[in-house]
């Protein structure tokens, strides 16, 4: 498995710690104080990517693309220096409002750019969680979709992946190229080492825009087959009751009486 | 959009109640965009709730025992899916928002030239347009997006969000003629964990457990019964998988699933904005911390502060006895 030619596709997410607020003069996401972030999804599949580069040698390969405004450039410094080789941005002003349709026919067709034998998506976005990117790219590009792997191995130009199911898992062979997701029990994301966080700052991070792809259907707002009408917050939950219990029969009569008063016991 | 057309995932025959969920929801889309109601049941087992699914009132069900729906990953789904929207016409697909439905749509968006919203809980025919309710960013918004006209469009439900509701006049069964393609990535091995447990996602009643329970027993031995008593399924925070007391299929919250079920019981669980936007759409939720000042005060219905080891097995034999004078 040396040469192996690795994509990982990440995207940049409002940090999924910070508590997401509504105005509600403007309706919409109160933006500050909330940083940039990578996609959590996005570092475990950039983890299997690196995972594989360092068992296949130094032949191996690892690029990072992303789809998004420049400047998130520096945020993809990161997945540099967490180990990835080199960067691929998609950035132009016309991808402006890409629902799910658009936003995954630009990224196919900035793909077909990069040569690979494996690309590894993360499994969700966490500002959205469509979960459809990855089937679309694969069928974009006609791959086989094999998601929520736990397990990658590569041997003689084959793939074999343990992948987590609803139910319990699956052992799945594919070709290369194919296209992967990551399952969070892939195993926790590397911290950049400060060695790693200096390298960073001498590799490449290419742009590309859409007059270098060959689109041949319109993308941004008007390219989108959905239309977003508004957005609300959701129904207020208000602040309950507290009850200090003294002992266990105490606390387990508060909440049964409080049960049985909403009929579920 | 004329026509609705769900999809039926099961394994053996044997589905869980979103499948029903969708069987009435294309119903009722249907009627509002004056077309027919349709679901595609597929691979072995499939007749069997073809069967079952007479029972819902759908125009017809299409089947195909094709075993090679077991034996390859996705493709022959995708292919049998657009097989029927092509036969049945210009239509809205209905697909479980589950991990192998998510892959399904999305493949399937792309095959037919569809847009696609994700994750919805509602949805209204306005017009020419399909408007589709959905939760975002982890529930801190809710958005409204349309489906522009379009032969054909996509989404993906969230279980729970609609109800079952049976009644006639019971569909027709059609064959779906095998596609005739080859495919790459093969299925060795199938294996079920925890078969026979209620999936978390689906239960009435969830009973989750955090960092305060300080290991792996009190899960089994407190949980457990508490959960079986109402009927619901046991859940954890990430700290309890992280730490390895819970597989990660029991995981509630941004990194793990989202549960909506009518009762939530949370215990040793702080609430972090982690584990808040996986439950935070639950019915009622109840609490037991040690901490009256934590996290999760300010969006439990309840919050009993007192010691969890002490409260829940007491509990958990006041509802048996309940329940036991009941039957």
């Amino acid at each position: 498995m040396d040469h192996v030619k690795i994509v990982v596709t990440v995207k940049l997410v409002p940090d999924p710690n910070a508590e997401k607020k509504i105005d509600p003069q403007t309706k919409r996401l109160v933006r500050g104080g909330v940083e940039t972030v990578l996609n959590p999804y996005d570092e475990y599949a950039l983890e299997a990517g690196l995972q594989l580069k360092e068992r296949g040698g130094g032949e191996a390969r690892v690029t990072v693309f992303s789809m998004g405004p420049e400047t998130l450039k520096e945020t993809l410094r990161r997945a540099l220096a967490m180990g990835a080789d080199d960067a691929l941005v998609l950035s132009d002003s016309a991808l402006e409002g890409s629902d799910v349709w658009a936003t995954a026919y630009a990224m196919a067709q900035a793909l077909r750019k990069l040569e690979f034998d494996l690309l590894i998506v993360g499994g969700l976005t966490d500002d959205s969680s469509t979960g459809a990117v990855p089937g679309a790219l694969a069928e974009h590009l006609g791959l086989p979709c094999i998601t929520n792997a736990r397990k990658i191995e590569i041997s003689d130009g084959k793939l074999e992946v343990e992948r987590e199911t609803d139910a319990g898992y699956q052992i799945v062979r594919g070709p290369l190229p194919s296209l992967i997701t990551t399952a969070l029990t892939f195993g926790e994301p590397r911290y950049a080492s400060l060695k790693g966080i200096m390298g960073a700052k001498k590799k490449t991070i290419a742009t590309i825009g859409l007059a270098d792809l060959s689109l041949e259907m319109p993308v941004g707002t008007s390219g989108s087959k959905t239309e977003l009408e508004g957005f609300a917050p959701p129904p207020a939950r208000g602040k309950g009751t507290i009850v200090e219990a003294a002992d266990g029969p105490a606390g387990a009569t508060a909440i049964f009486d409080f049960l049985r008063q909403k009929k579920f016991v | 959009m004329k026509h609705v057309i769900a999809y039926a995932e099961h394994r053996q025959g044997q589905t869980r109640k979103i499948t029903f969920e969708l069987a009435s929801e294309a119903r009722r889309i249907a009627d509002a965009l004056g077309g027919k109601a349709g679901i595609v049941v597929l691979g072995p087992g499939a007749a069997q709730l073809a069967e079952q699914l007479k029972a819902y009132p759908l125009d017809v069900i299409y089947v195909n025992e094709d075993g090679e729906v077991d034996e390859f990953l996705l493709d022959p789904v995708v292919d049998y899916l657009e097989a029927a929207a092509k036969t049945l016409g210009p239509a809205l697909m209905l697909i479980p928002n589950t991990l192998s439905g998510r892959d399904v749509a999305g493949k399937l968006m792309v095959r037919l030239g569809a847009g696609i919203v994700a994750d919805v809980v509602d949805l209204k025919v306005e017009g020419d347009a399909v408007v589709c309710v959905s939760p975002k960013l982890g529930g801190a918004i809710v958005t409204h997006c349309a489906l522009r006209p379009n032969d054909y469009g996509v989404v993906t439900v969230r279980p729970n969000a609609f109800a079952a509701a049976s009644g006639g006049p019971g569909a027709q069964t059609a064959p779906l003629e095998k596609p005739k393609r080859a495919y790459a990535a093969t299925i060795e091995r199938d294996v079920e964990e925890g078969a026979g447990e209620l999936a978390l996602e689906e239960a009435p009643v969830v009973v989750a457990g955090g960092r305060g329970l300080g290991g792996p027993e009190p899960f089994d031995a407190l949980l457990k019964p508490l959960a079986r008593a109402l009927g619901g399924a046991v859940g954890a925070s990430r700290a309890a998988a992280d730490a390895g007391w819970v597989p990660y299929n029991l995981q509630i919250g941004q990194t793990g699933k989202t549960v909506t079920p009518s009762l939530y019981i949370a215990v040793g669980i702080s609430g972090a904005i982690q584990h808040k936007v996986g439950m935070r759409s639950s019915g009622t939720i109840v609490a037991i911390n040690k901490d009256g000042a934590a996290p999760i005060a300010e969006f439990s219905d309840l919050l009993v502060v007192g010691d969890a080891f002490r409260i829940v097995p007491e509990l958990t034999k006041m509802i048996e006895t309940a329940k036991g004078q009941v039957s």
